[in-house]
């Protein structure tokens, strides 16, 4: 029997029995259109997310903190020289310099006094951060900084500066305090500031230490945190820090609080140097590992969607072997007569087969494009209210292209499945006695 | 050689608790070219035995040859290309599909032998037309009358040009012009060579027939023709 007839035959067959076909056919519509919804949903929230992590921080950049630090294993080895050189040597290791951050001192130009995190870099390494200046240059050292483009709109007046000075090294999701009025932002580039840092003497009285520095460069927005950070040599702010404390800091030899590798431009390398820095006893966090963590937690979401989803498929499943069933009975003498006229048993079994698996068929078809259809409505109406809300984000709905291809495959073999029973009724079926059959 | 041998055929059915013999050792011998008809009461077991030459049914005992293949030896699938290859069937009730037309209920056992949809066609048109019904090709089974549908599954039969045809009382369902009707044509085609067996109530066909075969509870109790075994 050839394909062609197959096809014909089961054509006939369905068109015979439309209207059942079509009902038949409706759970499966349901489900299909159910699949493609809610996983174009969970798809295009994935996407605004990971593009929004996407827009923080290089993707190349892994942040490294010593174990100990964090209250892990006490035995494992500090950020010490030697470890910056031993984790420098790790296979797709770009570059990697400490990463300190100078605690407690307030900035001040004229009488405007402001806020930044202030960070200790290698002033050698910092080509490789990839940071895009929109003005100057990104050359470091000897009090000669660079800062992120909202270091110049935290100036005030009052010292006020407007969002407080809870910076941290980690990053924060989500749109920043935008309330930070831009027009009274200052150009900071070429310009000096003043660093002033306070400790106590011995006597308990406040003495203060004023450094100047000068603005080399203006870093373009990321959109994160580090819009708001100050960027010095290392070496400076262990000198800081020495007058700070009052005795210099040992770093090289008891270990830096972080640090920063640069991995090849690669996020297969970044993945495996951020695990290997790991084997070798440090945090490491990446923006990479992040966005990593956030695919395979999304990949749940739609796994579990999709499966709620199925449930409707099944369902359906049940009402294709039922109207498959019915049909077989209804055609049993129908199916006698295939079998007296030299049908074998693989081509009732084929014809019952195709038969379910057409309806499975026609039912995804129908769902998917309903579920597209469906997504893309939603996704009017969602983009309508996000814009009038203010987000940024323009869509809500991704339907990837394997989307719509493995729900047909899907929707049709749950018609084969629902179809096996039946058409082995068929198949089973005693050719003299179906030929009697009223 | 003897183109249809039975031998100590047995085909036994339990109805509750009794058993019902219905065929209870029967030898048989049909050679080629014979009209051959097969009568006796009802349930003397016409139909099991022209089943059991159809290759519908297997028997419990004994071997069927036909065309020089053992029939009884056959699986599911060589029974199928038996049927397709070498039977046609004539059934009382005509067993038309009755959402296909005239034409392609013809077409229907050619699906499976696997002939070419255009030559399927041709040879479908051709034997209608032979059995006058040229005019009624794309008629549904509904809108034609007994005699015609008979017709049509006569040409259904001889479509896959078997060696045998099978006919169940082909003529119960018609009234007795229309009968003599289809009786004239199988006749024909027995007349072209077509070996034909032929169970039937109907003591006319006995006229047409070249030998008959009398049945009686699973036994055959007369023959008279050539081929009966002694
Ligand atoms: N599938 C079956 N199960 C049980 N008994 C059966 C079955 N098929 C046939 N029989 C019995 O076998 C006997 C012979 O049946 P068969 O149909 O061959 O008779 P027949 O000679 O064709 O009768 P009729 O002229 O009424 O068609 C009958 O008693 C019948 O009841
Ligand atoms: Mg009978």
């Amino acid at each position: 029997m050839s394909l062609r007839d197959l096809l014909g035959l089961v054509l006939l067959n369905l068109n015979r029995m439309r209207s059942r076909v079509v009902m038949t056919a409706m759970g499966v519509v349901v489900g299909t259109a159910a699949i493609v919804v809610l996983i174009s949903l969970a798809s295009g929230l994935q996407a605004s997310t990971v593009e929004s992590f996407e827009d923080f921080g290089s993707l190349n950049q892994i942040t490294v903190f010593s174990s100990a630090r964090m209250g892990g294993d006490s035995s494992a080895e500090g950020l010490t020289a030697d470890a910056l050189d031993d984790l420098a040597s790790i296979d797709g290791v770009v570059a990697i310099t400490p990463y300190e951050s100078l605690n407690g001192g307030s900035l001040s130009y004229n009488r405007l006094s402001g806020f930044a995190s202030i960070y200790g870099i290698d002033p050698d390494v910092i080509e490789n951060m990839d940071f895009v200046m929109t003005e100057g240059d990104d050359n470091i050292g000897n009090y000669t900084v660079i800062v992120g483009s909202d270091v110049g709109s935290r100036f005030s007046e009052d010292g006020d500066s407007g969002g407080g000075g809870g910076f941290g090294p980690m990053m924060m999701m989500g749109g920043q305090d935008d309330s930070t009025d831009t027009e009274d932002a200052i150009d900071l580039m070429g310009k000096t500031i003043t660093l002033e840092l306070t400790r106590r003497d011995d006597d308990g009285d406040e003495e203060t230490h004023k450094v100047r520095l000068r603005v080399g460069g203006v870093i373009e927005s990321s959109g994160g945190q580090e819009d708001y950070n100050l960027y010095m040599s290392i070496d400076d702010v262990e000198d800081l820090t020495a007058w700070k404390n009052g005795e210099r800091p040992d770093w090289e030899d008891e270990g830096y609080s972080q640090a920063i590798v640069i991995a090849e431009q690669d996020a297969e390398i970044t993945l495996e140097v951020t695990d290997e820095i790991e084997n070798r006893g440090y945090f490491a966090m990446s923006t990479t590992s992040i966005v990593e963590a956030l695919n395979s937690t999304f990949m749940i979401i739609e796994a579990v969607l999709g499966g709620v989803a199925s449930i409707a498929l099944f369902v359906a499943a049940i009402g294709i072997a039922n109207t498959m069933i019915m049909s077989v009975l209804e055609r049993t003498r129908e199916v006698g007569l295939m079998k007296a006229v030299g049908a074998t048993n693989r081509d009732v079994l084929s014809v019952f087969l195709t038969e379910a698996a057409f309806i499975g068929l026609i039912g995804g078809v129908v769902g998917i494009i309903l579920g597209i259809v469906g997504a893309q409505i939603i996704d009017v109406f969602a983009a309508s209210y996000l814009a009038s809300s203010g987000s940024d984000i323009t869509s809500v709905v991704v339907t990837p292209l394997w989307l719509p291809i493995g729900a047909m495959i899907f929707s049709v073999l749950i018609g084969l499945g629902a179809g096996i029973y039946p058409a082995f009724r068929a198949v089973q079926l005693d050719p003299v006695m179906a030929l009697k059959y009223e | 050689m003897t183109f249809i041998d039975v031998t100590g055929l047995k085909r036994h059915f339990m109805m509750g608790d009794t058993l019902v013999r219905a065929l209870d050792g029967v030898d048989l011998s049909v050679e080629e070219g014979e009209f051959l008809c097969l009568m006796g009461p009802s349930g003397s077991g016409k139909s099991t035995l022209l089943n059991m030459l159809g290759g519908l049914d297997t028997p419990d005992e004994g071997t069927v040859i036909v065309d020089g293949q053992e029939i009884s030896a056959l699986d599911a699938n060589g029974l199928a290309v038996y049927r397709q290859k070498k039977v046609g069937f004539i059934f009382q009730s005509f067993n038309l599909i009755t959402s296909m037309t005239a034409i392609q209920n013809v077409e229907f056992p050619m699906i499976f032998s696997g002939v070419a949809p255009d030559q399927r066609r041709a040879r479908a048109a051709r034997l209608l037309t032979a059995l006058g019904l040229g005019d009624r090709m794309d008629h549904k089974p509904t809108e034609l009358s007994g005699g015609q549908q008979q017709r049509v599954a006569i040409a259904r039969g001889l479509v896959n040009q078997p060696v045998i045809m099978f006919c169940d009382e082909p003529t119960g369902n018609l009234d007795s012009k229309t009968g003599m009707e289809i009786l004239d044509m199988l006749a024909g085609l027995n007349q072209n060579g077509q070996t034909l067996v032929v169970v039937t109530h109907d003591p006319r066909v006995a006229d047409y027939a070249t030998r008959t075969v009398q049945m009686l509870d699973g036994l055959i109790v007369s023959d008279n023709g050539n081929g009966h075994k002694q």
